[in-house]
């Protein structure tokens, strides 16, 4: 059952997050994708993470299609124009591949490559505008396409933004992202399972399924890292003291994301692991959460 | 105005290497205001060229408020040094590239048919207001100012990634991820345009720019003064 499919009959969806390497090697994309096969409904790829050179998206979301796991196309507007984009999107859609996360796409200052010129020619809700133009088989100027693709558009959105002004800018550009097409969301990581109801009671009318980001916490140093450094994750002081009281750290890392899951279950239409690293270790979270 | 720093010294006595006899021409416009190439740094560079065994045959700086990029003052003001032009092996100029390309194509060139080097004296860093002592981008001339959509704030400029429908989710505690210093620009519109009561402006879908208004390089034609 496809992704689309499976977020359209409201089942409870399940997608995990898998990050090419520098270089050529796939082994370790496509051990994981074996492993990933069958216990997820897609897999997302990620393209140039945190703005750090890396093998492409596209070509790993054809090997993931070739061995029988549906990927999920991660496109940011960083790295390519309105031509590229557009050309990108098509080239993907022939290899095979429907789903699209659209997203800005972290700065280059921030990667291995700083020196870079960032395009951002478009933002991730015209990116997102585009795609319905060619799904409705013009290009973004108006153009006929020869052959009408027929994309599933995803969007991102940060529901524990830290300020109320932020906050109402994530959910004034989530409606955008929907009324331009997304046809689900994929959240940053959620630890805080009540400030995430928040967020869902404020969503609800989207109408629009909701795939909450799980990252497995690792160690404390982990959680207070990205507490301290990334926008929108809050990890709870009760979870980083069952962190640091576990002597099995991964074992506990694992359990920790396995209960959100269950309770995540009952809030939204899925969730969306982002292993970083452990994507080997998904299908034991899965059969520690009951999915 | 152009923000501007100075060349390191050593770039700029690179550039003069094996030339002697050197004309410095500043700028009585921006590089005044930030001390690139008023008549104090005019000075100083003559001064410290000089102790670099140059002979400076002349330091030529414009009076506050006369800009170089301007032709018609940058072809007076330069008229009055023509020979100590003619006779030089080099130009310094301590103004921003506007200024130094108007001087080598406008006067150098079509006034008086000289192929002379001219060498920059300064790092331009962008189009900014503010002052006296703080100056900040503001505007990067787009072609098609956006300001009526946004409060009077400019998310091209900004915001670190240009963005024209709302933010990324990189800002914590109101900040750029890029810049921590740095407002996040969304949250300021925000902010602004709920005092204003015009808060819906922020949830009309913005189309793609239109960067051909952007294509470089752009001219204007205009009535003189």
């Amino acid at each position: 059952m496809s992704l689309q499919s499976v977020l359209e009959s409201g089942k409870f969806a399940v997608t995990a997050e898998v990050g090419p390497l520098k270089g050529i090697d796939t082994t370790e994309i496509t051990e994981a994708a074996e492993l990933l096969r069958g216990r997820v409904d897609a897999a997302n790829v990620t393209d140039q993470q945190s703005s750090v050179m890396r093998l492409g998206s596209m070509a790993i979301c054809h090997l993931l299609q070739e061995r029988g796991l549906e990927p999920v196309f991660q496109v940011t507007c960083r790295d390519r124009n309105r031509l590229a984009l557009q050309s990108d999107l098509l080239s993907a859609y022939v290899l095979g591949i429907k789903n699209v996360l659209a997203i800005t796409g972290d700065l280059p200052v921030l990667g291995d490559h700083p020196q870079a010129k960032p395009v951002y020619d478009l933002d991730s809700v015209q990116l997102l505008w585009v795609i319905s133009r060619l799904n409705e088989g013009y290009d973004m100027v108006g153009n006929e396409l020869q052959g009408k693709p027929s994309f599933f558009p995803g969007a991102v959105v940060n529901p524990g933004a830290d300020t109320e002004a932020s906050f109402e800018l994530q959910l004034i550009k989530m409606e955008k992202k929907i009324n331009a097409g997304a046809r689900f969301f994929q959240t940053q990581a959620v630890y805080d399972v009540d400030s995430f109801v928040k967020f869902m009671k404020r969503v609800e009318g989207f109408e629009v399924p909701v795939l909450a980001g799980v990252i497995p916490l690792k160690s404390v140093g982990m959680a207070r890292f990205m507490n301290k450094n990334v926008a929108g994750v809050f990890v709870p002081e009760e979870l980083i003291k069952r962190m640091s009281e576990a002597e099995d750290k991964a074992q506990t890392g694992i359990q920790i994301a396995a209960d959100l899951m269950k309770e995540l279950k009952g809030i939204c239409q899925g969730v969306h692991i982002m292993a970083i690293g452990w994507e080997k270790k998904v299908p034991q979270i899965l059969d520690a959460a009951g999915l | 105005m152009i923000g501007q720093t100075q060349k390191p010294i050593e770039e700029i006595l690179g550039f003069l290497d094996g030339k002697e006899k050197i004309v410095l021409v500043g700028c009585g416009g921006c590089a005044t205001i930030f001390h690139t190439g008023g008549e104090v740094e005019v000075k100083e560079m003559a001064d410290t060229l000089s102790k670099h065994g140059k002979n400076i045959l002349a330091a030529i700086a414009p009076p506050f408020g006369e800009f170089t990029c301007y032709a018609p003052w940058s072809k007076a003001r330069l008229e009055q040094y023509r020979k100590e032009i003619e006779d030089c092996d080099a130009i310094l100029m301590l103004s921003c590239g506007d200024g130094l390309q108007v001087v080598r194509e406008l006067v150098l060139e079509d006034e008086y048919g000289l192929t002379k080097p001219i060498y920059p004296g300064t790092d331009p860093i962008g189009h900014m207001g503010g002052g006296p002592s703080l100056f900040r981008e503001k505007c990067q001339q787009c072609g098609e100012c956006l300001l009526g959509q946004y409060a009077g704030i400019c998310p091209m400029t900004q915001c670190a990634k240009g963005l024209l429908n709302g933010p990324c989710g990189g800002s914590k505690n109101g900040k750029c991820e890029q810049e921590p210093e740095h407002d996040c620009a969304w949250i300021l519109i925000y902010e602004r345009l709920k005092k204003l009561g015009d808060l819906d402006k922020i949830k009309e879908f913005v189309a793609p720019k239109d960067y051909s208004k952007m294509k470089r390089p752009r001219q204007i034609e205009v009535a003189p003064l």
